[in-house]
């Protein structure tokens, strides 16, 4: 990045709480996601400068719209601060954040908190999977059907089946890989589910099909959470470094953003890239993007990566994106333990969008926090070992917008 | 690897978990925790009195789970197969029926039968762990221990660790980060007695509601120390739930073998007595504090055996309650906490007697039940779902807990009359304390 933009700490909700059976307002969550964040940051209230919601569809879950105000109704000191809401689909938070760190590089604010939100149990399953189809092409791709994103991310598997061949074998270990991983993070979702492998791959009453290939265990979660980081400029960043007595070069970065934005159909997506290496060519320029600007020449500069698993098959098509594998080769990561914890470069070791859930608007900023908890040698039980510089890929819709950081020290 | 990780794997490697026997496997305690196992022991061994009552137990726990996938790790059998599965078990898990010399008689044969090495573990939920490894081998009581896992297993991860004064103080670290790191449990260690320490501080806050109630009826008593006190359930409809024979079997246990400051508030009121005779066992019989009436929520009539529709009892004012609620609804937890500590008139009087004797009873039962105020903290968060003590503690503030628990006539726990001004108590780092105050 032209300017550098520091990450100063931040907080995740746990995400297995259910705000609508506690009676919660959502302003509930992002209070207690925001206090969170500025105790684990150890900065006061008074000197975040600007605050970002991340939010997809809140006037839709709970019927309230003008959700950057409610940032100020965090703590009694954020009166008069300038907010915003950002948009973009399940990338909102990714908005939200490249937002903020615009900011900080155009030298506008020097501290800044990002919150992403969603409250998403607010509805039945079927109107929400409704909800969510106002992240595809409404009108043409999803109203009237029931479930729509689980039946484009079934399409995005078959037309890796059909271009390069694809077995149900591989996903089911990614979701495997996924659920284990979230056993591990006091946070995730689904921390107490049962789940295996086996489970994973059976088709029976317990785990139906939902979307073409696509299976319940395949899926990512309804949940309701919030994540937020505090960012800062290298001005602030010095100064914060030597009241809590640490080196400025300790203090992790946004090294490096991609973002671009693809047809929102997503048969134009396909039809665009039909002689192309990868299936979904602007998600690969994001990535390479991002790692471009952070001076990372290719994924062998990369210790673990937090991707977009909405389902099963979009992890797939992140391994051979990223550069684990050549294109259509996804399945060798999987195979010789690339992905999982403790191989080369482990995926989603906090469990990702399957195992730690996905309140859609927080996704992109517990991304982004996960990747500071790998490199500060914060994350637990799902620490990847050394772990210096981690990439994230969010990702809006059937692979419409996609955003994606490095993070590092 | 960081030397704690190192040490966590260390503590894994130390024995292996290949084969688990669950007795009892038919009751909800036993296939409930018994397929808790299928998680991470490859064989787990389902027994009931019959292999039919044990298969119901298999078909109950897929249920519980939503996965077949337990069929793969469980093989079930009648008690006759006991000996043999036994001599092969890692781990024997007993979950028959709560009567002391049943358990006793199941244990006799486990230790005539059992490697000299396997783990012997009891779920009972108040039943002397010493006095249940009487009569048994060294070997038995060295490595026999209780593991208290609370109903739902799947769904209520707080379980209670117990030894015995003879257990293996290496097991009990083991089976410990084991049930934290495979089952994904918190474990709370308690020291062995009545009720241990969940099912002590918890079933005294029912039971004192439960005398209350006669007074002021079930339906205002479950307003007053409702969802908003910092609890997910009402509690006497958790006496429902749980069942009236069970309450009375837990307090009727604690009251006989243990002495307190609070000890008259866990006396089974005469009442509850009396409608038991006539068979009102709580949501099992139909009746409890509570019943329903197709659509319309009933409560019981104090000092009668009748019931009348709640929603034509006429309740004083309690626009108290909803402010609060209102406030915890937007996250102000400290602020719902302080009106509540302000709020005027007799009702919010009870709800801070019951409130303050909750605070008080768990900080007078460190040291009897756990050793610090942290594990009794935990059984109320992870085991109740009730705000933990500490955490009321730290949201009103240590100087006005103290004036409401002086205010409301019990007596203050030394724990808090010593500690300095402003000290908090409840340091867990992964725990939301926002979860445990619930509007409405």
């Amino acid at each position: 990045m032209s300017k550098e933009v520091y990450i100063l700490g931040g907080y995740q909700t746990d995400f297995a709480r259910n705000w609508s059976k506690e009676r919660k307002h959502f302003v509930a969550m992002i209070r207690e996601s925001v206090a969170g964040a500025l105790r684990d940051a150890k900065v006061a209230p008074e000197e975040i400068e600007s605050g970002h919601v991340g939010n997809f569809a809140a006037s839709l879950y709970t019927k309230q719209g003008h959700i950057g105000a409610f940032f100020v109704e965090a703590d009694p000191a954020f009166s008069g601060l300038p907010t915003g809401r950002h948009e973009a689909a399940c990338a909102s938070g990714s908005i939200a954040l490249l937002a903020a760190s615009a900011e900080i590089e155009a030298g506008r604010y020097d501290v800044q908190c990002v919150v992403g939100v969603e409250q998403m149990k607010t509805v039945s399953a079927s109107i929400g999977g409704d909800y969510l189809g106002t992240a595809a092409w409404y009108e043409l791709e999803a109203k009237g059907v029931e479930f729509p994103f689980p039946k484009l991310f079934g399409k995005l598997g078959d037309e890796y089946d059909k271009r390069y061949g694809l077995k149900d074998e591989h996903l089911a270990e990614i979701s495997a890989i996924n659920y284990a991983n979230g056993k591990l993070n006091p946070n995730a979702q689904t921390r107490s589910w049962y789940m295996n492998k086996e489970h994973a791959l059976a088709a029976d009453e317990f785990n139906g099909a939902v979307g073409g290939r696509v299976k319940i265990s395949d899926c990512s979660q309804v949940t309701d959470g919030s994540a937020t980081v505090i960012l800062a400029s290298a001005a602030f960043a010095s100064k914060w470094a030597a009241r809590n007595g640490v080196k400025l070069e300790n203090i992790p970065r946004m090294k490096g953003w991609g973002h671009n934005t693809a047809r929102l159909r997503f048969e134009d997506k396909v039809a665009e890239s039909k002689d192309a290496e990868y299936v979904l060519p602007h998600v690969r320029s994001t990535i390479t993007s991002a790692r471009k600007r952070a001076g990372i020449a290719d994924v062998s500069g990369i210790d673990c990566i937090e991707t977009h698993d909405c389902f099963t098959t979009s992890e797939y098509m992140a391994i051979d994106h990223f550069g684990l594998t050549k294109p259509g080769e996804s399945w060798k990561a999987v195979e010789d333990g690339t992905i999982a914890l403790g191989g080369r470069c482990p995926i989603n070791p906090s469990g990702g969008l399957i195992g730690a859930g996905h309140p859609v608007g927080a996704s992109g900023v517990r991304q982004v926090l996960d990747a500071y908890k790998q490199v500060t040698n914060t994350a637990g039980d799902y620490q990847v070992a050394g772990a210096k510089n981690v990439q994230t890929l969010n990702i809006g819709g059937s692979g419409t917008t996609s955003v994606s950081f490095v993070v590092g020290v | 690897m960081s030397t704690s990780t190192q040490s966590v794997q260390n503590l894994l490697a130390s024995r292996k978990l290949n084969h688990v026997v669950v007795l009892g496997a038919n009751g909800t305690m036993g296939f409930g925790s018994g397929v808790l196992f299928t998680q991470a022991v490859p064989r787990v061994t389902f027994l009931a009195r019959t292999k039919e009552k044990a298969d119901q137990g298999l078909a109950a726990a897929k249920a519980m789970v939503r996965s077949n996938t337990v069929s793969q790790r469980v093989d079930t059998g009648g008690y006759e197969d006991l000996e043999k599965v036994c001599a092969d078990a890692d781990l024997i898990f007993e979950a028959v029926t709560e009567q002391l010399a049943l358990k006793q008689e199941f244990f006799a044969r486990v230790d005539a039968a059992r490697r000299p090495d396997s783990i012997v573990a009891t779920v009972t939920s108040g039943l002397s762990i010493n006095t249940l490894a009487e009569g048994r081998s060294e070997s038995f009581r060295k490595n026999f221990l209780g593991l208290h896992f609370f109903n739902p297993p799947n769904v209520i991860v707080g379980t209670e660790l117990i030894a015995g004064k003879d257990t293996d103080p290496g097991l009990l670290d083991f089976i410990e980060t084991y049930s934290e790191k495979k089952l994904g449990r918190t474990m709370i260690r308690t020291h062995d007695t009545a009720g241990f320490a969940g099912n002590r501080v918890g079933f005294k806050v029912l039971n004192e509601c439960a005398i209350l109630a006669e007074q002021y009826g079930p339906a205002l008593i479950d307003k007053v120390v409702g969802p908003y006190t910092g609890r997910a359930l009402t509690p006497l409809a958790t006496v429902d739930l749980v069942g009236w024979d069970i309450h009375r079997a837990i307090v009727d246990n604690i009251v006989a073998l243990t002495k307190d400051e609070a000890h008259s508030t866990l006396v089974l009121p005469k009442y509850m007595a009396e409608l038991m005779d006539k068979g009102t066992l709580g949501n099992k019989s139909g009746r409890g504090f509570f019943m329903r009436d197709g659509k319309r929520k009933l409560a019981l009539i104090p000092g009668t055996d009748r019931y009348q529709p709640v929603d034509e009892i006429k309740f004083p004012d309690l626009s108290y309650i909803a402010e609060i609620s209102e406030l915890h609804r937007i996250g102000r937890y400290e602020a719902a906490m302080a009106a509540f500590v302000a709020a005027k008139g007799p009702e919010a009087d009870l709800a801070r007697k019951v409130v303050a004797g909750y605070i008080s009873y768990s900080f007078h039962r460190v040291g009897e039940c756990t050793d610090t105020i942290t594990g009794i903290d935990l059984i109320m968060g992870q085991g109740f779902n009730w705000a933990p003590p500490s955490v009321l503690v730290d949201t009103i503030g240590l100087a006005e807990t103290i004036r409401m628990i002086e205010k409301a006539g019990v007596p203050v726990p030394s724990i808090l009359a010593k500690a300095a001004p402003g000290t908090r108590f409840f340091n867990h780092p992964n725990i939301n304390v926002g979860k445990f105050f619930v509007a409405g």
